[in-house]
């Protein structure tokens, strides 16, 4: 469809981990910071 | 194809008379060639108007969503796999409907047909397996095979699934035929390539919405689009509200479109609309082995959960 | 460039995620402050229209957990 599969992703993270949610979000910011910015599908900033 | 009109009629008339049914949906001939609309036909004595033949693309099941009335509906293949889909869904009860199934070789690609006469058509015949065009008083023959709908030549449903009366004999049903060739060639782009892509395919929409209309599925009461709070999608042509209008569509037809074709044949600038729902038809078809309207038993795979469904994506 | 972060959306599920996530914060770990958490009650709440809207108002990535 055009966006990038990076932007992306699904996890399971039960209450209790919130280890493996600090990883998950660390492994998602650069993934995301990786591909660059979203220039593609933002809409055109609205006129005031 | 063509003789199968006096037997619809002939079914038509004995269901009106008998009061099994209080409207036969069908077809009758339109205002321009290659068009014929749908009638509804509450007086047997009207059932001349019926037609049938190469120009019913139309798909019916659009006119059955939470209907009251005992309908008797005219189906070809892809509108009976759409009517299964609207029982699954709870949107028409089976023991309101008298199914004449019409078993149905493809519909013609009007606007191939009248790209290929440039000086306009005067008349349009057709015999069983070709077309013969009169332009300028000219006439010329051509294949049917050669000018059917994308979706009629890749149909392998041709036989409707489920049905009362049949209105002509089963057809074979064709094999080996590659239904998603199209998609691959998209699903090979690049993520940049395939922006561009469907980029130029959706730029000439001018946001008509004649796509959703046509469709069988598309039956919310408020559709998405006219939601304001929150505006998921603006109404503007705007380029990304575009995007996001025929994307979101697609996903919300998604495991339960059918490939009839009503929504490319009712643009009136020509996308291919069929480009967004295929994908996401191959998905459903390679990851829960469904396809949708096949069967009124089953639940449709996006409704249930199964202990084997694809998980890998989550991490 | 270097200096540009990615705005995430995050869809917690209520029960789970943001559980973990408020977990996370009790324990003061650390961890990137790109994500914008937006609580749902289950992940069967998500729709594909929460992803194109998010990316349309500007979301650089969109990230579901349940």
């Amino acid at each position: 469809m055009g966006v990038e599969p990076g932007r992306l992703s699904f996890s399971w993270i039960s209450s209790a981990e919130s280890t493996k949610f600090v990883n998950v979000v660390k492994d998602v910011t650069a993934t995301v910071k990786a591909l660059g910015p979203n220039n593609n599908f933002k809409k055109a900033a609205k006129v005031a | 194809m063509l003789g199968y009109i006096d037997k619809i009629r002939e079914i038509s008339k004995r269901l009106l008379d008998e009061g099994r049914v209080d409207m036969i949906i069908g077809f009758r001939k339109g205002t321009i060639l290659m068009m014929n609309e749908p009638c509804f036909v509450k007086n047997s004595g009207e059932l001349s108007t019926l037609v049938w033949d190469s120009n019913c693309g139309i798909n019916l099941a659009n006119y059955l969503t939470d209907r009251k009335e005992k309908i008797g509906i005219v189906a070809k293949g892809c509108d009976s796999r759409n009517i299964v889909t609207h029982i699954i869904e709870n949107k028409i009860k089976r023991e309101k409907l008298v199914i004449i199934g019409v078993p149905c070789k493809g519909m013609l690609d009007k606007r191939k047909v009248a790209g290929m006469f440039e000086n306009g058509i005067d008349d349009i015949r057709e015999d069983d397996n070709v077309v013969r065009v009169k332009s300028r008083g000219v006439e010329t023959s051509l294949n049917k095979s050669d000018v059917l709908q994308e979706n009629c030549a890749l149909c392998i449903h041709r036989n409707p699934v489920i049905y009362d009366e049949l209105a002509g004999p089963l057809v074979e049903e064709k094999k080996d035929v590659d239904r998603y060739a199209d998609v691959r060639r998209i699903e090979a782009m690049t993520a940049q390539e395939k922006w561009e892509y469907f980029k130029d395919l959706i730029s000439p929409c001018i946001r008509c919405y004649a796509c959703r209309n046509a469709c069988p599925l598309c039956y919310c009461p408020t559709c998405f689009v006219d939601e304001s709070r929150p505006q998921w999608c603006g109404k503007s042509q705007d380029e990304i509200d575009t995007r996001t209008f025929h994307f979101l569509r697609a996903y919300h037809c998604a495991g339960r479109c059918t490939d009839c074709g009503a929504c490319e044949r009712a643009c009136p600038v020509g996308i291919k609309v069929r480009q967004f729902t295929s994908k996401l038809n191959k998905d459903c078809l390679d990851m829960f082995g469904w396809e949708a309207g096949v069967s009124p038993d089953e639940r449709p795979p996006l409704d249930t959960f199964k202990p084997g469904d694809p998980g890998d994506f989550i991490k | 460039m270097s200096d540009w972060e990615p705005k995430i959306a995050s869809f917690l599920c209520n029960w789970c995620s943001y559980g973990a996530a408020d977990l996370a914060g009790v324990g003061r770990m650390e961890y990137p402050p790109n994500i914008r958490v937006i609580r749902i009650p289950c992940t069967g709440r998500m729709s594909p229209k929460f992803f194109l809207a998010a990316l349309t108002q500007g979301a650089d990535g969109v990230w579901v957990s349940g």
